[in-house]
């Protein structure tokens, strides 16, 4: 196996002799297994690799956090992902809510949280719904399904965000120099790639991919090319027996529970038509107005997420990393997260 | 000021439980303590004891029950220190409500495990406790025995240059009980629940033997990362060599686990100078429970106090203490 990443990795060598090139790797998944595989000490020095706004749990804004920290403080059962209940507020995670006593239910699947709404008739339960194109159609189905089942105790906070407008955004951004995006192959099959078609117009390299060393190796290769050339063409690594609409299905059920709204990404603020809110005909399902949730003025912790999160600082870069912020005490998400890039650099890359 | 409060983090093995454990040592005068998976309990190191508590959901898991759980996992602590174990004793705490069938079911099997591995129960204790104060059944046991190994294995025996042998593809257990609790339909996956002393005793004649740990919970990853950091040594192991579980590994996919960190309860890691390495693994592959026995890596003086992996790909990661407990992946 080896003997493919020495031959891509010669490949990279002599694209590269022209100079050097970086790349950001938007979806947490793609960093973990970077990582993970040992992937990362096999690039040559001149292949920079950064990590972009693709966790779900690192985006979320603190002020989010801190409503939803606050709602579980009210008797309300929170569902969501295993990863966001360690994300800490200003006083503690939901973990730490769960053992003074707050119900937390960590749910693999938005469906589950229906099932715990039906166990739980007295309870208000509120599915915490985080994630991107990947993620929200799970969503948009429970929502369709508590509707159609009329569950009643049953809400959802979506703080759901799209991929392409921060993309969008971040290319717009003074100061960021990249080369090209490596995109996540797992929302392009839900999304389609006409969506990121904007990639090429701006100059920039793009290689959708799956999580496999192989796949991510072989992603790297042809975005160094693409780069190298400037010859900008969206592409897809071994995905091609997906249509290249996406998943129809999944985007009709979308459209149907969810319209577009400005969402507020934690340390890039506010971007518009990347966010998802629940729709009109489903407005008994949000938990914003069920609950009439006000988010608090962010306070400043010091933690440098967002500079993190939009590829201007590595880890290890941010004042906090390694000595205010460990696994252990935590600052921000994005070092307690299984996805969050500071926490796979202090993880596997010490 | 809010009041610190314990989390299920500190019971998932790893960084915080270590924590723990030293917190509650802080109130003791402790110049024996070994921290150890059991302790011998006279000057010469001839009986030794190790306790255990076990809370498993769901109490009846593929491959095995809280009941042979409960004799598996405290004689496994004897046995990795070449300790056989004889005897044990059994506290058992009980949900009222409990259904009778169930606790004999459990009692069964618990018996069952201890004859096969010809160890006697010789005390025990019942308690029942309200409604709500215990999940079903709660059970610890204390297993004690009689050292069987010519030399006191432990890791202030690891020496530089040793090999680590692995009796098997580690996980299974947690992987199992991963699938039960979040309702993933994985039917090959069974717990490798397993009492580990016939498997290891033949290994006792081997002088170059040191120390030998059961990779339980916080899996094989935290094992190793103690053994580095209680010896001072850095430990090396090759990903490619050790052995997979192709369920163990599905699941992991799934749920974004590391199967290095999903808990074992029938896997052993042995450190043994590296000239008995081959027979220690050709030993180990005659029972049934760690036929897939084989060498993964070795004892080091590069990056003392760490783990180090070589990948399959052929890269280098660190393999750090997890902390907390293991949640599943978003997406």
């Amino acid at each position: 196996m080896s003997e493919f990443f020495d031959r891509s990795r010669a490949k990279i060598d002599k694209i590269i002799e022209t100079g050097p090139l970086t790349f950001m790797e938007v979806c947490g998944t793609h960093t973990v297994s970077i990582f993970r595989s040992g992937l990362r000490t096999l690039l040559p020095a001149g292949l920079r690799l950064l990590s972009g706004p693709g966790c779900p749990v690192c985006v979320t804004d603190q002020s989010e956090i801190e409503a939803v920290l606050d709602l579980a403080d009210k008797d309300c059962i929170i569902a969501t992902y295993g990863d966001m209940t360690r994300v800490p507020g200003e006083s503690g995670s939901l973990l730490d809510r769960r053992a003074r006593g707050a119900r937390v239910e960590v749910v693999t699947s938005a469906i589950q949280s229906l099932s715990i709404a039906q166990k739980n008739p007295n309870s208000e339960v509120m599915f915490l719904g985080v994630g991107f194109e990947t993620t929200s159609p799970a969503t948009a189905v429970t929502i369709k399904e508590a509707y159609r089942r009329d569950i009643r105790n049953f809400s959802v906070l979506s703080l759901h965000k799209t991929v392409p407008p921060v993309l969008r955004a971040l290319c717009a951004r003074p100061g960021l120099n990249i080369d090209g995006f490596l995109l996540p192959g797992n929302v392009i099959v839900i999304s389609g790639e006409e969506q990121y078609a904007f990639l090429a117009k701006l100059g920039k390299a793009a290689v959708a991919a799956g999580f496999e060393p192989e796949e991510i190796m072989a992603a790297l290769t042809e975005l160094s090319r693409q780069a190298a050339c400037k010859d900008y063409k969206l592409c897809s690594y071994r995905l091609r027996d997906v249509p290249r609409g996406g998943n129809e299905t999944a985007r009709r059920v979308m459209d149907e529970v969810f319209e577009t709204c400005g969402a507020v990404w934690r340390g890039l603020g506010l971007i518009e038509g990347s966010g998802l809110r629940i729709r009109e005909e489903y407005l008994r399902f949000d938990a914003a107005l069920k609950f009439d949730i006000e988010y608090k003025e962010n306070k400043d912790t010091g933690c440098q997420c967002g500079e993190v999160l939009s590829g201007l600082l590595t880890p290890p870069e941010c004042k906090l990393f390694g000595s205010a912020c460990t696994p252990q005490s935590p600052v921000g998400p994005c070092m307690v997260s299984g996805e969050g890039t500071c926490g796979a650099w202090y993880r596997f890359n010490r | 000021m809010k009041s610190e409060l314990v989390t299920i983090g500190h019971g998932s093995g790893g960084r915080l439980t270590q924590e723990l454990t030293k917190r509650a040592l802080s109130h003791f005068d402790v110049p024996k303590f070994q921290m150890e998976d059991c302790a011998f309990i006279d000057e010469d190191g001839l009986m030794a004891v190790s306790m255990d508590g076990f809370t498993v959901y769901p109490p009846e898991f593929p491959g095995g029950d809280i009941g042979k759980l409960s004799v598996c996992g405290s004689a496994n602590d004897l046995a990795v220190r070449g300790v056989k174990p004889l005897f044990l004793t059994m506290s058992l705490i009980l949900e009222e409500g409990l259904d009778m069938a169930l606790f004999d079911r459990y009692m069964a099997s618990a018996a069952e495990t201890a004859r096969g591995g010809a160890i006697t129960l010789i005390a025990g204790d019942t308690k029942v406790v309200p409604k709500g104060a215990v999940d079903g059944i709660f059970i610890a046991t204390c297993a004690i025995g009689k050292r069987a190994s010519p030399n006191i294995l432990g890791s202030a025996a690891l020496q530089e240059g040793d090999a680590l042998v692995l009796t098997t593809a580690p996980g299974r257990h947690g992987a199992a009980l991963a699938a039960a609790r979040f309702g993933l339909d994985a039917k090959d996956l069974e717990s490798d629940c397993a009492l580990l002393w016939p498997a290891l005793e033949p290994l006792l004649k081997f002088e170059g033997l040191r120390s030998m740990r059961d990779c339980t919970r916080g899996g094989l990853g935290t094992a190793l990362c103690e053994w580095a950091e209680t010896s001072g040594f850095g430990v090396e192991i090759e990903e490619n060599a050790v052995p997979s579980n192709k369920d163990v590994a599905g699941l992991c996919d799934i749920l974004g686990f590391d199967p290095l960190y999903l808990a074992s309860e029938g896997c052993a890691i042995i450190a043994i100078d590296w000239s008995w390495a081959k027979e220690c693994a050709t030993s180990l592959k005659e029972n049934p429970i760690s036929r897939d026995a084989c060498v993964i890596g070795r004892v080091t003086r590069d990056h003392p106090r760490m783990v180090g992996m070589k990948t399959k790909i052929g890269g280098l990661r660190f393999i750090d203490m997890p902390v907390g407990e293991l949640l599943p992946r978003i997406c």
